[in-house]
């Protein structure tokens, strides 16, 4: 199984075949992908394109139906508990504990991902003061506006520093500021090494990745380089661009006249 | 065991958080403690006598005081005739009538006890058969004591007046105070509502607010989640059961016969079930009101087949073959048992066998179905 992807230690994630059903529907259709590390890689699609499906099958929630996908070089079939050491994730829902202090929701990652006492404080100290959360440790997570509830959720994605960052639509419902203000940190976590691998819904966000693909009924419908993805089709935003390739039959397609 | 530690300790964060939580853990036994043992009663107070004195003697007169010093009865006033004291049980305004005949002190001096009428409302079957027990028995003591006198006046009609008088003794509750058989059975009670609601509840909401998928992408393995889980809950109803104990024999002056340990393995035996129950309860739900409800429904049942209310002895034969299934009434007699009668283990083996059994039945499912739903 190795031997297609022995070289790929340059590779954090790849799929191949990779094929999900959820009774007759085929969410993820034979996904080929390879995603190569320390790239933030955009993977845009509509609502009900398979994204988050995909996403959910890299982090070992969800078994292929066939296919497989490595992720930093190990088989999701088999090595789903070894690469959730090696994994960050961020769900599009923010799933943090309310009822906790945001030092203790911190405190419990870490725990959870086996660091020492020592480490783990190390790590909020660093980490909340890049986040800008220092002053608010003490504070009870649900007291916190929306876009410092996301930060703190990357905080405690990266408490174990995951060598893979894997976020799903994490600026969803957020104002602009604080959008821009979260890209600033997956420029910064990209910057130390990490793959970022996000899915989003706005497509000028679309234009700080350094590769995208764009997923339509669980294929791949394009994948590179958002600028020359927008040149080879001939469109002057990632935005007219995604219309162009998806909105037809997608969910914006229903109110053109 | 690490991550075990470190999901304990955030389920206590949570918990000590969570003014509704502790209320619940701290206010809840003492208010179904006091509100069960003071209105599931089933002693026998307060029946309303009406009663017609034909005879006017002092004999006579005695045997009305003895009713109303006995505590079970209060007097509605005295008839003129036997008519008035039928309209008044028929407006409901007695319990029950007494009507002492003319005669009645000289029939007890002759040696035999006249006939005094008792007539008694039968609607509520348990008052009445009650209430007409304790009348006869005070109409008979009255008559003995009588007729002690006279013999002590009169030697020489000893062997005429000599009677047996029947004694029924209880032994473990000799007063029969449904007080002392229902505190026992309400710990029970308590310790099944808080484990198994609590803990079902708990795990349903890391589902409900998404933070179960956060987990699920995280080393934690089933396994630790489900220990992480319900240790905190093991904990709580330790507390429970302590708490509830400790007002049971000291406020309510319940004796306490039997072994702590005793009680402590066999609590031990009966969390299994309900703390399974909560785990089966959450993977079926999807909001903790589900999981509240799933377990309510099943305790529901465990409690009404346990013995709580009506001894199991009285159920149809099938039923009754079904609560050997129902894990409340195992336990529900060990704890009895262990407060009443002071039972050793050897008097309540087969009560443990079959705890023990059908709680590593329900846990085990619990488990596997857990481990299902998050595959």
């Amino acid at each position: 199984m190795t031997l297609n992807h022995s070289h790929s230690s340059n590779l954090a994630v790849v799929a191949k075949d990779l094929t999900r059903c959820f009774g007759n529907f085929t969410a993820v259709d034979n996904l080929q992908l390879e995603v190569s590390r320390g790239e933030i890689f955009g993977f845009l699609g509509a609502n009900g394109a398979g994204k988050t499906t995909a996403i959910r099958m890299f982090c070992g929630l969800l078994k292929p139906t066939s296919g497989e996908a490595w992720v930093d070089g190990l088989p999701i079939s088999r090595d789903s508990e070894k690469i959730k050491r090696r994994i960050g994730y961020m769900s599009q829902r923010f799933s943090l504990y309310d009822d906790l202090l945001i030092e203790e929701n911190a405190n419990f990652f870490g725990g959870v991902y086996g660091l020492s006492k020592k480490e783990i404080e190390l790590r909020i100290a660093e980490q909340f003061e890049r986040l800008g959360l220092t002053k608010q440790k003490r504070t009870l997570t649900s007291e916190l506006p929306l876009g410092f509830k996301q930060r703190l959720a990357l905080a405690c994605a990266m408490m174990h520093r995951p060598r893979l960052l894997f976020l799903d639509e994490p600026t969803g419902g957020v104002d602009p500021i604080a959008r821009r203000e979260f890209w600033d940190l997956i420029y910064e976590t990209a910057e130390d090494g990490a793959t970022v691998f996000v899915t989003t819904h706005y497509m000028d966000e679309a234009e700080y990745c350094s590769r995208v693909s764009i997923m339509k009924d669980g294929k791949i419908v394009a994948l590179g380089v958002p600028a020359e993805l927008k040149r080879k089709h001939g469109t002057q935003t990632m935005e007219d661009l995604f219309l162009k390739l998806v909105g037809v039959s997608g969910e914006s397609g229903e109110s053109v006249e | 065991m690490k991550t075990i530690i470190t999901i304990v300790r955030k389920e206590f964060q949570q918990i000590l958080r969570d003014k509704g939580m502790l209320r619940m853990i701290v206010a809840v036994p003492i208010i179904q403690l006091f509100i069960f043992a003071y209105a599931v009663t089933t002693d026998l107070k307060n029946v309303k006598l009406a009663y017609v004195d034909h005879d006017r003697t002092s004999e006579s007169r005695q045997l009305v005081d003895a009713f109303f010093t006995s505590g079970y009865f209060t007097s509605v006033g005295m008839a003129e005739n036997q008519t008035k004291l039928m309209s008044w049980l028929m407006e409901g305004k007695a319990d029950i009538t007494l009507n002492i005949p003319i005669g009645y002190a000289e029939g007890i001096v002759r040696g035999n006890v006249s006939d005094v009428g008792l007539i008694v409302d039968g609607q509520n079957s348990s008052l009445s058969g009650r209430g007409r027990g304790y009348a006869e028995a005070i109409i008979r003591t009255e008559a003995a004591k009588l007729m002690e006198n006279k013999r002590l006046e009169h030697p020489e009609l000893e062997t005429k007046m000599h009677r047996i008088v029947p004694v029924t003794r209880y032994y473990y509750n000799p007063e029969l105070e449904s007080k002392k058989y229902m505190v026992p059975a309400i710990v029970v009670l308590l310790i099944s509502i808080i484990s198994g609601m609590l803990t079902g509840m708990a795990v349903v909401k890391e589902k409900e607010v998404g933070t179960l998928e956060q987990l699920m992408v995280t080393p934690i393995t089933p396994m630790q989640f489900i220990a992480g889980k319900t240790i905190p809950f093991i904990f709580i109803a330790f507390f429970e059961l302590a708490f509830a104990s400790l007002i049971a024999i000291f406020f309510f002056k319940i004796p306490f016969e039997g072994s702590v340990l005793l009680m402590i393995a066999a609590a031990i035996l009966y969390l299994q079930v309900t703390l399974g129950a909560g785990l089966l309860a959450s993977t079926v739900s999807q909001i903790q009101q589900q999981a509240m409800f799933t377990v309510w429904f099943f305790l529901l049942f465990g409690i009404l087949m346990s013995g709580f209310f009506y001894p199991v002895e009285n159920m149809p034969k099938w039923i009754y073959m079904l609560t050997y299934l129902n894990p409340v009434r195992h336990f529900m007699e060990i704890m009895r048992g262990i407060f009443l009668k002071g039972v050793t283990f050897s008097d309540i083996i087969p009560q443990f066998a079959l705890l023990f059994g059908l709680g590593t039945l329900i846990f085990g499912t619990a488990v596997i179905k857990f481990r299902k739903m998050n595959d």
